[in-house]
């Protein structure tokens, strides 16, 4: 049984008259300690897909299991629930809350479990370290680079060490040397750390990094050798 | 709670917004909680214990102190009648017949007879002094407070010098907000001398029953007399000074009524602002793991600490403004005081909490009601 489990999933949305079918009875399945690569033309609903796997939205028809959970019969709360437990979000961009610290944000998750204030220092204290921005904790987003605020997202993402990383275009806004450092890190949290990982990318440097390529197009996917072409 | 800290970091975000959103909430408290203590103070005014068994005579048709003259030989003749306890001739002398701010009342009344017909307990000070000294006075507990007078002091108001020489407590609230002098000091410190004639007789009966019946048979002496009387039970007469003040208030009250509506639009106004800019962030909240009832939590926990500090702000504005300034108002004589009563703060703040939670609650249905996805994908 895989660690992601998509059968049949569809998602259509209705613009008026206007039909967009970005998935079209998708079927996927990836093994935990995979780092997944998803390729694609724009607007061909790769996002969607992500959404659907990091549960922040809901597939029209199909199932679709992560982590042994099926995640079509949750209600809205239990989803929350298991999203605080499994999944880190890494955005295009950082979407840090402007009015917290690197630390502050970072904290963020760990608001939701029953941990005591020297437990989540501990935590926070090493998903900064782990990207590099131990030095930074005090400062506001607005006071650090593009590439920095990344990898605070990428803290905030693993601070409560959830098995997967969903990053849709992680690097999308940054500089190549920027990119490259998260690049790095998404590599060293699936080698070191066993992390799943499902990364969105339209960068062919970037999708050098993954052990699996998919590519989507007009609502079908596919895998391998050309999915990278 | 974190989500608190969260709330006031976000607040700081617009510190000028924030600023002019508590600034106004405290406004609109401030007019409420006035209104408000204004109208508890008239209350108290008509809630004397001694008001039912005490008739009021006055000057008929005369509703000012400086215009109601009745001769001191009136008060032996009411006093023989039957269910007459006692009577007090009391010159009643203040600095402004209108609606005043700042009145001074001042109750002359001949000494000896005082003890016998009001009720009242010296708190601080000696009686006897006030026998003695024909310049003394007794000092009702709330005016001392509001002229901040202590027993030994001297003060003079409208040309009358006197000196203090006790404070007195009272079962009626009006009282405590005069000044008691010697009948005869009063009569002779005024500029024009009406020494023999007095403002008002206080006619305590045994039975409050029998109000009306020896109301009426005291108007029924001096109804040919130069000087006709009107007499009617104190919570009459009070009643009757103040109508006037009460109708205003009931007009100031529906005011205060606009206040809280503006606090609830200004309220809600600056709620859904800062959450318009925020659709995203909630979305990165929801994605994070929160659920939709903590994105609700800081909304309207935003809402409702603007409510309360604005509160709490316009609040103390108002217990300073009343506890500064001395105001009492004066309603054809009856001093009329701002009451501070506890009841009034629990008030002021439930009216807070109450819009808060109001003028929230849609921002916040609305917040945590949204798609995850499409709060992600708005600017
Ligand atoms: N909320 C929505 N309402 C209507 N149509 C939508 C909505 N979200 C996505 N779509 C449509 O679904 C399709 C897939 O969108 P999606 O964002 O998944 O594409 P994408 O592959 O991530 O594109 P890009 O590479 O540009 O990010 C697009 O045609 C888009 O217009
Ligand atoms: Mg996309």
């Amino acid at each position: 049984m895989g660690f992601i489990e998509l059968r049949d999933v569809t998602k259509t949305y209705r613009k008026g008259e206007h039909v967009v079918t970005p998935l079209d009875r998708v079927s996927l399945d990836i093994e935990a300690g995979e780092f997944c690569v998803l390729l694609g033309p724009s607007g061909s609903g790769k996002t969607t897909l992500m959404n659907l796997v990091a549960a922040i939205d809901r597939a029209d028809s199909g199932e679709l299991r992560v982590g042994g959970t099926e995640l079509t019969k949750l209600s809205a709360s239990a989803l929350a629930d298991w999203r605080a437990r499994t999944v880190g979000y890494i955005f295009q961009q950082s979407n840090l809350v402007p009015v917290l610290t690197a630390y502050e944000n970072v904290e963020l998750p760990l608001w939701l479990q029953p941990l005591s204030r020297a437990e989540r220092h501990a935590r926070v204290s090493l998903a900064l370290a782990a990207v590099g921005l131990s030095d930074r904790a005090e400062h506001l987003p607005k006071q650090l680079s593009g590439g920095q605020e990344q990898r605070v997202a990428i803290a905030r993402a693993i601070v409560a060490d959830p098995p997967l990383l969903v990053a849709d275009e992680p690097t999308g806004n940054l500089d190549h040397d920027s990119a490259e450092g998260v690049l790095s890190l998404l590599e060293r949290l699936n080698r070191e750390r066993g992390k799943t990982i499902l990364m969105v990318t339209h960068d062919p440097r970037a999708a050098e990094r993954g052990t699996r390529h998919f590519r989507l197009d007009k609502g079908v996917l596919a895998e391998g050798a050309e999915a990278r072409r | 709670m974190k989500l608190l800290r969260l709330v006031v970091k976000n607040l700081r975000r617009r510190p000028m917004r924030t600023l002019l959103t508590v600034g106004g909430v405290a406004c609109a408290m401030l007019m409420l909680v006035l209104v408000q203590s204004l109208g508890a103070g008239l209350d108290a005014a008509l809630s004397g214990s001694e008001a039912a068994r005490t008739l009021i005579v006055y000057r008929l048709n005369r509703y000012c102190p400086q215009t109601s003259f009745l001769p001191e030989w009136y008060g032996p003749r009411i006093e023989q009648l039957a269910g007459v306890t006692s009577v007090l001739p009391v010159k009643v002398y203040l600095n402004n017949c209108r609606a005043s701010l700042d009145i001074v009342p001042f109750n002359g009344v001949p000494a000896e007879r005082l003890a016998g017909s009001r009720k009242f307990d010296v708190l601080d000070g000696d009686y006897g002094r006030f026998l003695a000294e024909r310049d003394a006075a007794l000092v009702g507990r709330s005016f001392a407070e509001r002229k901040n007078l202590a027993v030994g002091d001297q003060f003079r108001f409208g040309g009358i010098n006197v000196k203090v020489a006790g404070i007195f407590g009272s079962s009626e609230p009006v009282e405590e907000g005069t000044v008691v002098t010697h009948l005869e000091y009063l009569q002779r410190a005024v500029a024009v001398n009406r020494l023999g004639t007095v403002t008002q007789f206080e006619v305590k009966i045994d039975d409050p029953a029998r109000a009306k019946e020896i109301s009426a048979q005291i108007d029924d002496l001096f109804r040919t007399a130069p000087e006709p009387t009107d007499t009617r039970p104190r919570i009459l007469f009070l009643e009757h000074a103040t109508r006037d003040l009460r109708e205003i208030l009931r007009f100031a009250e529906l005011l205060g009524l606009a206040c809280v509506a503006v606090v609830l639009a200004l309220v809600a106004n600056t709620v859904a602002m800062s959450v318009q800019e925020r659709v995203r962030e909630f979305g990165v909240f929801r994605t994070l793991g929160f659920h939709a009832r903590h994105v609700a939590a800081l909304v309207i926990g935003e809402a409702l600490v603007l409510a309360l500090s604005g509160g709490a702000l316009g609040l103390g504005a108002a217990l300073a403004v009343i506890r500064f300034s001395s105001l009492t108002i004066g309603a054809e004589g009856v001093p009329v005081s701002f009451s501070t009563q506890p009841e009034l703060i629990v008030r002021g703040f439930a009216i807070a909490l109450a819009t808060g939670l109001i003028a929230g609650l849609a921002p916040a249905i609305r917040s945590s009601r949204s798609e995850i996805v499409a709060s992600l994908r708005s600017a």
